[in-house]
């Protein structure tokens, strides 16, 4: 056990009994003084105690919930937290009385477990205003491009009366997209110099986005990133027409005009001056021109992600109980593998291990047995639902 | 493998020198240590700090200082996490610090200086020894 381990370990056992869990929601909720350090307890109750996740996301089921929970993804170096900076001073004017919060993830090292989280960095405009929350992840090994208990985070930030959260993923590659499972609306960040249009043709992130921001506009390949992504777009929009056409009927093609299931597809509606912003219909992502670092563009992105939150209330509520189905589904695994983990452990198993490696018992067997060891030996009173 | 969950820290550079070597150095080596570290970068005020350390719910928080203006910084930092009732959160401080000067910081309440040299090793064992030492008091 390294020293920073034990020195976890103490960290962990005594602060865990002293943090009398409804205190700190009471203390959290109340306007007092001690408001904020109750709430960023109560973060790291959420974040440090995987195993009581499921339980504490139960309990808070009746909190205040956000009205946005915004996510920004994209490559390492792209311009994230800059944007997300900027995006928040323009949602801090627009709402001088709103409060804000914000989740920025940042890497834990696969080697030390240890973690420099330096998104703040670029947020420290808002440190000291009472209206902006921030708070910093450390992945911990979990992969996705967030943590595990970012959810939580966010939970405690709707308790304190956060109208809008801004989760920040880590510097994401191709398929870290929980992002898309965590929040109302997804903002891919692309910055030029990131590969040519193969890139945005592959699955994965660029199928998460809700908005893409073409991030430092000023550089000069943005131009062309721009339009590669308009293809892109353009591409994906009509793939999406033809393949919700007949199978007999193919997507007719009149000279210059496609026609789609709902009519002519106008190739030229909309075509941008390349400037700001690009859209095509209500299912094509909009795509924003911007340099966060300059605030350029930043405006119509704010006015256009107030829009959708109007817009698109309906599709969010549906997709929140998509979200509270994973959820469960993720909680569940946690716990198999917590508890299949533990069970592997126990003394007289040993024996089974022996046995697979003399090949005496097959896989399938030690796992079923595994499973069935685990989950006989329940922890909780079991479930009852209320018929009233 | 459930591992609990590593302590975290603040490294910020209050005031206005800029020369932020040291406090990146210390960042990494903490880092690679297996601590969570925030960074905040330079030219913070001790508001700025303290505010972030009580958001992010850090166990400790170092400060470098190449400034000379240590005395005033680091007893405003101490004064404002006690006026918020945080004065559970440790405070450790480096960079050229004069050796006379140590002794009152001390007493004003900083828990440990490292001046320019100290062993990455020795920053490392002192910072785990006082977290230890908080937790069990």
């Amino acid at each position: 056990m390294s020293v920073a381990q034990r020195v976890a370990v103490s960290w962990h056992s005594v602060t865990v009994m002293e943090r009398n869990l409804d205190e700190l929601v009471s203390e959290a909720r109340s306007a007092g003084p001690r408001s904020q350090r109750a709430a960023a307890r109560l973060m790291s109750v959420m974040t440090d105690q995987p195993h009581r996740l499921a339980e504490l996301l139960a309990g808070s089921r009746d909190w205040p919930q956000p009205r946005l929970v915004l996510g920004v993804t994209g490559a390492p170096g792209s311009g994230k937290s800059t944007l997300t900076d900027h995006l928040v001073a323009e949602l801090r004017t627009r709402h001088p009385h709103s409060k804000i919060g914000i989740v920025a993830v940042d890497p834990s090292s696969p080697f030390t477990g240890g973690a420099l989280l330096g998104d703040r960095v670029r947020m420290m405009r808002h440190a000291t205003d009472p209206q902006v929350f921030i708070r910093s992840l450390a992945s911990r090994g979990h992969l996705g491009g967030l943590a595990l208990g970012a959810k939580g985070v966010v939970r405690v930030m709707g308790l304190i009366g956060c109208d809008v959260v801004v989760i920040e993923t880590v510097g994401v590659g191709q398929s870290e997209v929980e992002i898309a499972q965590n929040a109302d609306l997804v903002v891919v960040v692309l910055a030029p110099g990131q590969g040519d249009s193969i890139q945005l043709l592959k699955a994965g992130l660029m199928e998460a986005g809700d908005v893409f921001v073409v991030n430092k506009s000023d550089k000069p390949d943005a131009l062309q990133l721009q339009r590669e992504l308009a293809t892109m777009l353009e591409r994906s929009r009509i793939a999406r027409l033809d393949l919700a056409h007949p199978s007999a009927v193919p997507l007719a093609c009149h000279g210059p005009q496609l026609v789609g299931p709902e009519g002519p597809i106008d190739m030229q509606r909309d075509r941008p001056p390349p400037a700001v912003r690009t859209v095509w219909d209500d299912d094509t992502p909009q795509v924003f021109f911007c340099s966060a670092a300059n605030h350029e563009g930043i405006k119509e992105l704010a006015a256009a992600l107030e829009q959708m939150t109007h817009s698109h209330a309906a599709q969010w509520q549906a997709r929140r109980r998509r979200q509270a189905a994973a959820e469960i589904r993720h909680a569940v695994l946690e716990e198999v593998q917590r508890r299949v983990t533990a069970a592997l452990q126990q003394n007289g198993n040993e024996e089974l291990i022996e046995g697979i490696l003399a090949g005496e018992i097959s896989l399938d067997q030690l796992a079923d047995h595994l499973m069935r060891e685990s989950v006989s030996r329940s922890q909780t009173s079991p479930l009852s639902v209320d018929a009233s | 493998m459930e591992q609990p969950p590593k302590p975290r820290l603040l490294i910020g550079k209050p005031g206005l020198d800029g020369h932020d070597r040291g406090a990146k150095y210390v960042a990494q080596i903490l880092r690679d240590a297996g601590f969570e570290v925030v960074y905040t970068g330079i030219r913070r005020s001790p508001e700025q700090i303290v505010d972030t350390a009580i958001q992010e719910d850090v166990a400790a928080i170092g400060l470098s200082l190449l400034s000379g203006a240590h005395n005033a910084l680091f007893g405003r930092v101490l004064e404002l996490l006690r006026s918020r009732g945080a004065e559970d959160i440790l405070v450790f401080g480096g960079g050229t610090i004069p050796p006379k000067d140590v002794p009152r910081l001390k007493e004003m309440g900083v828990a440990a200086v490292f001046t320019p040299g100290t062993p990455a090793r020795q920053i490392v064992e002192t910072i785990e020894g006082l977290l230890v030492q908080r937790q069990t008091a």
